[in-house]
């Protein structure tokens, strides 16, 4: 299949990005192949496994299932972007602390999901941090260490201030 | 193997529904169904692709007139967190509730999960129980025309509607459901959401006295297309509900599919669970006070 | 005044992953995320056929295509096959016999591009009549699958010791039950792909993401006509393994070919249906177990045949019979065994290594047969186990010596905190009540304990890993370990290992683990080897660097080297923990002494372990690690859906070197198992995979996971290192088996297979079998 071009531009990470795509590439492809941003991974490419969960416009979504000319004029915040000046944010300290994660390759979207978990509402169950994790599959952990480090997370940023949206 | 030729991202309906008159073309909105269907050849290219993301008159929950109105862009997500929809027409929010994972429901469109037309779509069935109408609209003599037919009729097929090349499903309206209406949605599976269902049941009607006044019935994914349990609808209404009685309507419910067996569920499975689900759901109902 | 330094331990700490900081940004770099300048999209065509004669393959019209730089079939290549029966050529020329067989590789400027030339490649096949089960592969006059095995067996094992007859003879009851289990995958969440490359010398450098780099590099070398020396391996971060790299699959070879037909690097990635279709699976088993026992509940003999249906080649599925019987024959005391294998080529996918390693099946049939011998005899589950137990010191009759054993103690925690006997019996009383709806669920609890290597496995003559380790003049040690990361966190346990000899943080260790040219010789990561014997290899390394250091130290100071030790970084006395001297300035004071030296050393350990004997007989492991777990759960016997509700664990694993991690094996373990029992189900039909997605293909998801309550057995094996044993596979062989026997606890109904999906649930409730209208 041939396609036509478009060109786009959002913001990335915080800073602005002008880029042309095939009007029928995906997210991840765009992020991955084109702007070199490897910490989005494809698992699965239909939205079972969630390793490509990026925040657009502080809503996390599976950038496989996201047309890129779709990012045009909106912000995105991918795995790269979620660090703060004083190194690693909340959520990735809690996951380096709680030992959630072990091969890693899930741990990206995990994260994205994680954070924007906390940006929606800072007291959310136990319960609900598995509700909330759904979409993203992990064969290592079992879970229970990633939803401890959502949990210390949440628990730690409760009174510190809200980082991205 | 047809090329895309042009891309389209309107602001307005006329805009968008000019556009569609002017050829055949690809709607996308979330993306969540067209991107990997286009991936695999699941869908056939069409020369223009439009983006309908940015419509945003066709976002959005309202009520007037006694009718409730959901825009077609409106997201699954968007449809879970409504508190309106929660107080008067819960069936669709516990539907919403089983859609796919947060990630999908942030991006999915209402407008999208209907017109994709799967015989197990999560959000038709609670709309078809709702007695919905969907809206289409498109360019006609200079202006935007909207035709309204019931959702009910809407499905041809799997994946396959009555809309028409030029149209777009600009939104879903439904009455604002009567006083003592209960409403259920349950889709079986091992999971609360991130599945597709085996068979979904949902059920509306106006229950007062232990006793429902109308009453409609809808399952997912036992025939080509969602469909209504008309029969068991009849043996539901104005009937006094105690055990043997949920008992012979979940077997109505029962004999009036015919599902298929395929690779996630056999056919006599799904027939089993359909009175199952039936069965526990009217039991549930029955124990809730009107 | 001195500061006095205490001695710290980093042995049993929560010590987070050294590579988790790199994980959680994104920056760890997988064999998806790695660019090479010039590097070409590789794709293989594979088969449309399951059993077919190739009669030709087409490929002008693909080679024609514009961004099309080599198109290769296997005229191209040597036809040397892979695999542990050397049956499968990267590249079917002859015939297909299989789903996933490789016909044609493209290598293209695009991905687009080498897609496209794929449907451009027009192959004509010649159908031949096809066999999906091992009893039909048996029949007279089956279609042949390989031409040099007529009967289509490539191999059969045999095991016996002691007599069964008069184990028999000697019973008072006698059970005998048949057990089918069923395809699962892998599904690492990375897919599987390779980067080839090689320079103008004809060196091959391979980004592999191999579990076994050097043999890797022995095992590819015919294949592709390229001889091991030339061949550097570079291992990128693993995205999940579990056994599914042991070997190497058609993928690497034909990227190979690509890079040497083009001249350009090239890569092969997988989409997530490939995966599906052309990963190895589990070792699907058809087993008939006979046990006996006597009236009090001693075991008098067990009687094992297997069919394995082996696919259309020969992975390391076809030698899960080496792990199998060990259960078989060990896992309880059992004076009389015999056990048979046979493998039998079919035209189904083919099986590989898989965490477990055969175990899974094993023991889902032995502890489903305890669970009904114990009923027999009118024992319960507990005592009836704790009966024939095997004990510390026990040689097993298959040679196996168990120096440590903590299956007893295993067995009374698990049941004791599960409060296992009340639940059992209380279970029980509802198994037969009427199950209207409303009160459609009922509750059970099942038991099921496992035996696996420990301290590695001599499959090879060397079961050995190297280290070099160097201190630099900041006091700073680089690790270099033969072994391999896949995630389960050995680099860190190595240093913390390291740390504890030289007296320093992890923060003040590398490891280094991912390049055949730098590391030393290591047989890989598998059999849950890694901790055992790089940790005891990393150790040695470092205590002779201790040595070295403390010996220094004692010239320096004047002071006998014994009186000293390495505290945080410092070289103090041991009595007093008075500091003396920093560490990092005695190395200086090395470098630039007269006769300067660096501190550098090596080691090579190898356990002492035996290879088993022509009668698979032999001390296998330097180890042994035992375990028990049960299982709660819901069953609504109205749909069949099971909830696993809480999994009380306990393993014996010698002694805990990383908690966090090891907590990270058993939750990760327990919910695999739990998914090979209940969720997961790779449906073959007629040789064709029919849900090779996630959407269909169900692993475990977090809303299902139980909890996990769990219990380390320190037993502190004697040749382990700080006394320790390998655990990755352990925790997740036995969860299976405890859930079918809570599952009968529940219900009355035994099911001897799996998985444990509700419709097959729902149907064997209703007694109703396969047979259901």
């Amino acid at each position: 299949m041939k396609c036509i071009k478009q060109e786009i531009s959002f913001t990335l990470n915080g800073g602005a990005v002008c880029v042309d795509v095939p009007v029928t590439t995906d997210t991840l492809t765009m992020l991955r192949d084109r702007l070199k941003l490897t910490g989005t991974k494809y698992g699965c490419g239909e939205g079972e496994c969630g390793a490509c969960t990026i925040l657009v416009d502080g809503v996390a979504v599976n950038a496989c299932l996201m047309f890129a000319v779709d990012c045009h004029g909106r912000e995105l915040t991918t795995i790269e972007g979620v660090q703060t000046e004083d190194g690693l944010s909340t959520m990735q300290r809690a996951f380096v602390s709680c030992g959630a994660t072990q091969c890693g390759f899930c741990t990206p979207g995990l994260i994205m999901q994680g954070t924007s978990l906390l940006n929606r509402s800072p007291d959310i169950s136990v319960e609900q941090i598995k509700r909330g994790i759904e979409g993203n599959l992990c064969r290592c952990t079992g879970y229970h260490k990633v939803i401890d480090a959502i949990a210390t997370a949440l628990d730690s940023n409760r009174s510190a201030p809200k980082e991205h949206s | 193997m047809a090329n895309v030729e042009r891309y389209e991202a309107p602001e307005s309906l006329p805009e968008l529904t000019q556009i569609l008159a002017e050829g055949p073309a690809t709607m996308f909105a979330g993306g969540t169904d067209v991107v990997p269907q286009m991936r695999v050849g699941a869908r056939p290219v069409r020369p223009t692709l439009i983006n309908i993301n940015r419509l945003a008159d066709l976002r959005g929950i309202s009520e007037s007139n006694g009718v409730v109105r959901i825009g077609g862009l409106t997201s699954v997500a968007d449809i879970l967190d409504c508190a309106f929809l929660k107080q008067v027409a819960s069936v669709v929010v516990q539907a919403a509730d089983c859609f796919a994972s947060g990630q999908v429901r942030n991006a999915a469109t209402l407008g999208g999960n209907i017109c994709n037309a799967s015989p197990a779509g999560d959000m038709i069935i609670p709309l078809l129980v709702l007695d919905a109408e969907v809206e289409l609209a498109s360019w006609r003599n200079a202006c935007v025309a909207r035709r309204r037919m019931p959702l009910c009729d809407f499905f041809t097929g799997p994946g396959k509607t009555c809309i028409e090349d030029a149209e777009v499903l600009a939104a879903v309206q439904f009455p604002v459901p009567k006083p003592h209406t209960v409403g259920r949605f349950r889709k079986f599976g091992t999971r609360p959401a991130l599945d597709i269902a085996v068979v979904s049941v949902g059920l509306a009607g106006v229950k007062e006295n232990g006793c429902f006044k109308d009453a409609r019935v809808a399952f997912g994914a036992v025939a080509p297309t969602p469909i209504r349990g008309r029969n068991t609808e009849a043996a539901l209404v104005h009937v006094e509900l105690d055990g043997d009685r949920i008992s012979d309507i979940a077997q109505v419910a029962e004999q009036e599919v015919s599902p298929i067996s395929d690779v996630r569920a056999s056919a006599w499975y799904r027939t089993h669970l359909i009175r199952e689900l039936m069965e526990r759901m009217l039991h549930e109902v029955h124990q809730t006070r009107d | 005044m001195t500061a006095l330094i205490e001695k710290e331990t980093l042995i049993g700490k929560r010590v987070p992953k050294l590579d988790a900081p790199k994980k959680v940004t994104g920056a760890a770099q997988y064999i998806h995320d790695i660019e090479l300048p010039g590097m070409l999209v590789g794709k293989i065509r594979r088969s449309e056929r399951v059993h077919a004669r190739i009669v030709r393959i087409d490929t002008t019209e693909a080679k024609a295509l514009p961004g099309v730089h080599a198109v290769l079939t296997a005229a191209d290549t040597p036809g040397v096959g892979l695999g542990h029966g050397k049956d499968n050529p990267p590249l079917k020329g002859d015939k297909v016999r299989c789903e996933r067989d490789e016909i044609a590789a493209v290598a293209a400027e695009t991905e687009d591009i080498a897609e496209q030339a794929l449907k451009l490649i027009r192959v004509e096949y010649e159908d031949l009549p096809a066999v999906f089960s091992p009893a039909e592969a048996l029949e007279d006059g089956a279609p042949i699958i390989h031409e040099q095995h007529p009967k289509n067996i490539p191999f059969t094992y045999d095991y016996h010791h002691g007599d069964v007859a008069q184990g028999e003879a000697e019973s008072d009851v006698v059970i005998e039950d048949n057990y089918r289990l069923h395809f699962v995958t892998h599904c690492c969440m990375g897919v599987s792909g390779a980067i080839a490359q090689f320079d103008s010398e004809g060196n091959l450098t391979v980004h592999s993401q191999t579990q076994v780099p050097f043999l890797y590099k022995k095992e590819i070398a015919p294949v592709i006509a390229v001889p091991p020396e030339k061949i550097r391996v570079i291992q990128p971060v693993i995205g999940g393994a579990f056994g599914s790299k042991l070997d190497i699959y058609p993928f690497e070879p034909i990227c190979i070919f690509l890079a040497r037909a083009t001249r350009r690097p090239v890569r092969v990635l997988f989409t997530r249906e490939e995966e599906f279709l052309a990963s190895p699976t589990r070792q699907p088993v058809e087993l008939v177990l006979r046990s006996g026992v006597k009236s009090d509940g001693t075991l008098t003999f067990r009687n094992c045949r297997t069919l394995h249906d082996n696919g259309g080649y020969t992975s390391w599925g076809a030698t899960t019979p080496f792990v199998i019987m060990q259960t078989i024959s060990s896992l309880y005391r059992v004076p009389h065994c015999q056990y048979h294998t046979t493998v039998v080529y079919t035209n189904n996918p083919y099986s590989g290594s898989f965490r477990g390693f055969g175990n899974l099946q094993a023991t889902f049939a032995v502890e489903s047969h305890m669970d009904k011998l114990a009923e027999a005899v009118g024992m319960d589950p507990l005592a009836f186990r704790m009966h024939n137990a095997q004990q510390p010191e026990e040689t097993t009759p298959q040679g196996m010596v168990f120096h440590t054993c903590g299956l007893s103690e295993c067995l009374s925690i698990t049941t004791e905190k599960s409060g296992f006997l009340a639940k059992h019996d209380a279970n029980r009383e509802t198994q037969a009540a009427p199950t209207r709806t409303g009160s459609a669920v009922k509750r059970g609890i099942g038991m099921a304990s496992l035996l696996h290597v420990g301290g590695g496995a001599k499959i090879y003559r060397s079961d050995g890993c190297g280290t070099i380790l160097k201190v630099d003049d900041h006091a700073h040690v680089t690790v270099i370990t033969g072994s391999t990361e896949i995630g389960q966190g050995s680099e860190t346990v190595i240093a913390q290992l390291v740390g504890e000899e030289l007296g320093l943080p992890v923060s003040a260790i590398t490891v280094i683990n991912s390049d055949t040219e730098i590391t030393p010789w290591d047989v890989g990561v598998h059999a849950s080897r890694t901790t055992f014997i790089a940790g005891n290899s990393a150790r040695g390394a470092a205590r002779k660097a201790r040595d070295k250091l403390l010996i220094a130290a004692g010239e320096k100071l004047k002071v006998d080297p014994e009186t000293l030790d390495l505290r945080k970084g410092l070289v103090v006395r041991s009595d007093s923990g008075e500091s003396l001297l920093e560490l990092g300035k005695l190395i200086r004071s090395l470098h630039f002494a007269r006769k300067a030296e660096v501190v550098m050393t090596s080691d090579y350990y190898e356990p002492p372990s035996v290879m088993q004997d022509s009668e698979f007989k032999g001390d296998v492991s330097a180890s042994y690690a035992f375990g028990t777990q049960v299982v709660e759960l819901e069953v609504d016997t109205g749909t069949g859906v099971i909830r696993i509700l809480k999994v009380t664990s306990a393993h014996d694993v010698g002694k805990v070197i990383n908690a966090l991690s090891i907590e990270g094996q058993i939750e990760g373990g327990v919910v695999m198992g739990m998914g090979y029992a209940i969720a997961e189900h790779l449906i073959v039909k007629d040789g064709r995979m029919k849900n090779p997605s996630f959407r269909d293909y169900k692993l475990v998801t977090a809303p299902e996971i139980p909890v996990v309550d769990m219990h380390f057995i320190e037993t502190n094996d004697p040749e382990g290192p700080v006394g320790a044993k390998g655990v990755g596979e352990a925790p997740a062989i036995c969860t299976a088996a405890a859930i079918v026997n809570a599952l009968y606890n529940a219900t009355g109904v035994r099911f001897c297979e799996l998985p444990l999906t509700p419709e097959i649930v729902l149907r064997g409730l209703k007694q109703c079998g396969g047979h259901c209208p």
